[in-house]
């Protein structure tokens, strides 16, 4: 098989965006203090598609990820789905938070069925369900445990199923994988592939691992240090289906040195400027 | 559930659980052990003639007058009444309490304007609003109710919106990111998010009920425990109001210990 012969991005090219992103602008605060969080970002994602948003941290890719949540709605600039212009959640979309989110009071399977609960599905389809993706993130015999019995990484696979259960057609992650070790990331990153080809479900994945972004996206978003801007789109024409084994081929590795060398700049910058806060934080 | 099982496999392992179940075996001694020194100083000071007549009298007239007091159909009746008057006392101040709790937690315009009141008001003593209701209600039990009722409501709200305010803002995202109505967001987030704190403050809220409940009694009413003590004091009949607050005591002791178990809240 050659390259580009079988270069398809997930969706056929032309079709209409299912998720525009317009000059979007954010900013914390106001006066000498305010911080500029996400600076006039555009982008756009097809239906079916996988992109990535990878940058340094501190960059804005979070805010960025609340605001196309509809979770943020002080913000610049809009944010369409379906042509439309999000006001709050959009139905069509379901998140995995960077953050712990698990419910605590709640054991792995009434976790993971919960926005079935919240849509009245009746129990014995809930429960069907929940099991289905519970497996599906490796997290069979676990049903019953809290989730204070579990750890980090399991925890964060029980909020990944708990989103997948509501199958959603645009799937938003911010840095879901960031808890779990290299070999738990690389299979569940082919799950999430095969769940998201076999769905044809639209996805946006905000990381900053590269690696990860190249082995599972048909585009990544670069973007820069603070102010957040999208400094580069890379298409990346990696053969589908995909699996973890695309890692070692020699085409992965030149667009993992590709993006490396825009991302490193970024990253120094970032590595400077909290040097620099750092040092002058201390000598005032 | 899961976490006090692994403490106790945990002290278990480590050999502790033998120490820990002999020093709880040691601190019951000593209670019993004070509680008979109690016992014997006050059969001794009632016997040594040193104090009043009748201000310390024997344990034993103590223990006769419990003893008719518990035959006695007037202190059922008296207790039912004070029951009544905690139960919807709790039931009216700490339903309003945990709504209003949620509404200043949640909304930081209305906590910012609001809570402040509620902090001011919160160590006044309510019983200096009891002639206001009583103004209100009349002398009966819907006096003491709406007294009781605005006594434990200031212990829930705050108690709540405490409670509110540490919850984990990124439970409430996953709420809203999944469209949860606002009614959904209060019984599955908020709610299972504050059991404890608003448990707490349930608990808390029993505790001022009834103080203020027996407090207006022996105020101003014509039934309830409160009342029955001022009959009895008014007597001057010093065992039988000496049972009837060893009774209290033990009741009020019964009715936290209760609600700590039903709420899975420790004492
Ligand atoms: N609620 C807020 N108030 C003020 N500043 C904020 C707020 N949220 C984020 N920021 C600032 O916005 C910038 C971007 O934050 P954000 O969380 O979006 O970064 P990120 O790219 O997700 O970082 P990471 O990769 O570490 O998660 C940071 O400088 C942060 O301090
Ligand atoms: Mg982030």
């Amino acid at each position: 098989m050659t390259l580009a012969s079988t270069a398809t991005t997930g969706a056929p090219s032309g079709q209409r965006p299912q998720l525009v992103i317009d000059k979007v602008f954010k900013q914390f605060g106001v006066g000498p203090g305010a911080v500029t969080a996400v600076d006039h970002v555009s982008f756009d994602v097809k239906p079916g598609e996988f992109v990535s948003v990878i940058g340094p941290s501190g960059c804005g890719k979070s805010t960025l990820f609340n605001i196309i949540g509809g979770l943020l709605d002080e913000y610049e600039g809009d944010v369409l789905i379906e042509r439309e212009r999000i006001a709050g959640p959009h139905k069509a979309v379901g998140m995995v938070f960077q953050e712990e989110s698990t419910f605590p009071w709640r054991n792995v399977i009434d976790n993971v069925a919960f926005p079935l609960e919240l849509q009245g599905v009746n129990k014995s389809e809930r429960l069907d369900r929940a099991h289905h993706f519970i497996d599906l993130v490796g997290l069979k015999g676990f049903e019953r445990l809290m989730p204070s019995a579990l750890s980090g990484g399991m925890r964060q696979r029980v909020s990944i199923a708990r989103t997948l259960v509501s199958q959603p057609q645009i799937l938003l992650m911010d840095e879901p994988f960031a808890a779990l070790d290299e070999q738990t990331r690389l299979l569940l990153g082919d799950k999430i592939t095969q769940i998201q080809q076999d769905l044809n479900q639209t996805t946006l994945l905000i990381t900053h691992n590269l690696t990860e972004a190249v082995q599972l996206s048909d585009r990544i978003v670069v973007m820069t240090y603070r102010p957040g801007k999208v400094k580069r789109i890379v298409d990346i024409d990696l053969p589908r289906p995909r699996s973890s084994d695309v890692v070692s081929s020699d085409a992965f590795g030149h667009y993992v040195a590709e993006i490396w060398a825009d991302l490193r700049e970024e990253a120094s910058r970032g590595m400077a400027d909290s040097e620099s806060a750092r040092r002058g934080g201390s000598r005032g | 559930m899961a976490a006090t099982g692994q403490v106790k496999d945990f002290t278990a392992t480590m050999g502790w659980a033998r120490g820990g179940r002999s020093s709880l075996r040691s601190t019951n001694l000593i209670r019993i052990g004070l509680l008979l020194g109690m016992g014997i100083g006050w059969e001794a000071l009632s016997r040594s003639g040193l104090l009043f007549r009748d201000v310390v009298p024997s344990l034993f007239s103590i223990w006769a007058a419990i003893w008719k007091l518990v035959m006695n159909p007037a202190f059922y009746a008296n207790l039912q009444v004070t029951a009544w008057e905690i139960f919807a006392s709790l039931a009216i101040g700490g339903g309003l309490g945990v709504a209003v709790g949620i509404i200043l937690g949640a909304n930081r315009f209305l906590g910012a304007a609001y809570e402040p009141y509620v902090y001011y008001l919160a160590p006044t003593p309510r019983i200096i609003f009891f002639p206001v209701m009583i103004m209100w209600f009349g002398v009966g039990v819907a006096s003491k109710i709406a007294l009781g009722a605005l006594s434990c409501f200031f212990t829930v709200a705050l108690s709540t919106a405490g409670g509110m305010r540490e919850i984990d803002k990124v439970l409430i995202r996953v709420g809203r990111s999944f469209r949860a109505t606002p009614w959904q967001m209060a019984m599955k987030i908020y709610l299972p998010a504050m059991r404890v704190p608003v448990l707490n403050g349930i608990r808390l809220g029993f505790g001022t009920a009834t103080v203020t409940a027996l407090l207006a009694e022996t105020k101003l009413s014509n039934q309830g425990l409160g009342f029955m003590i001022m009959q009895i004091y008014s007597r001057f009949d010093m065992p039988s109001l000496y049972g009837l607050l060893i009774i209290v005591f033990i009741l009020a002791g019964v009715g936290n210990l209760i609600l700590g178990k039903a709420t899975g809240t420790s004492a």
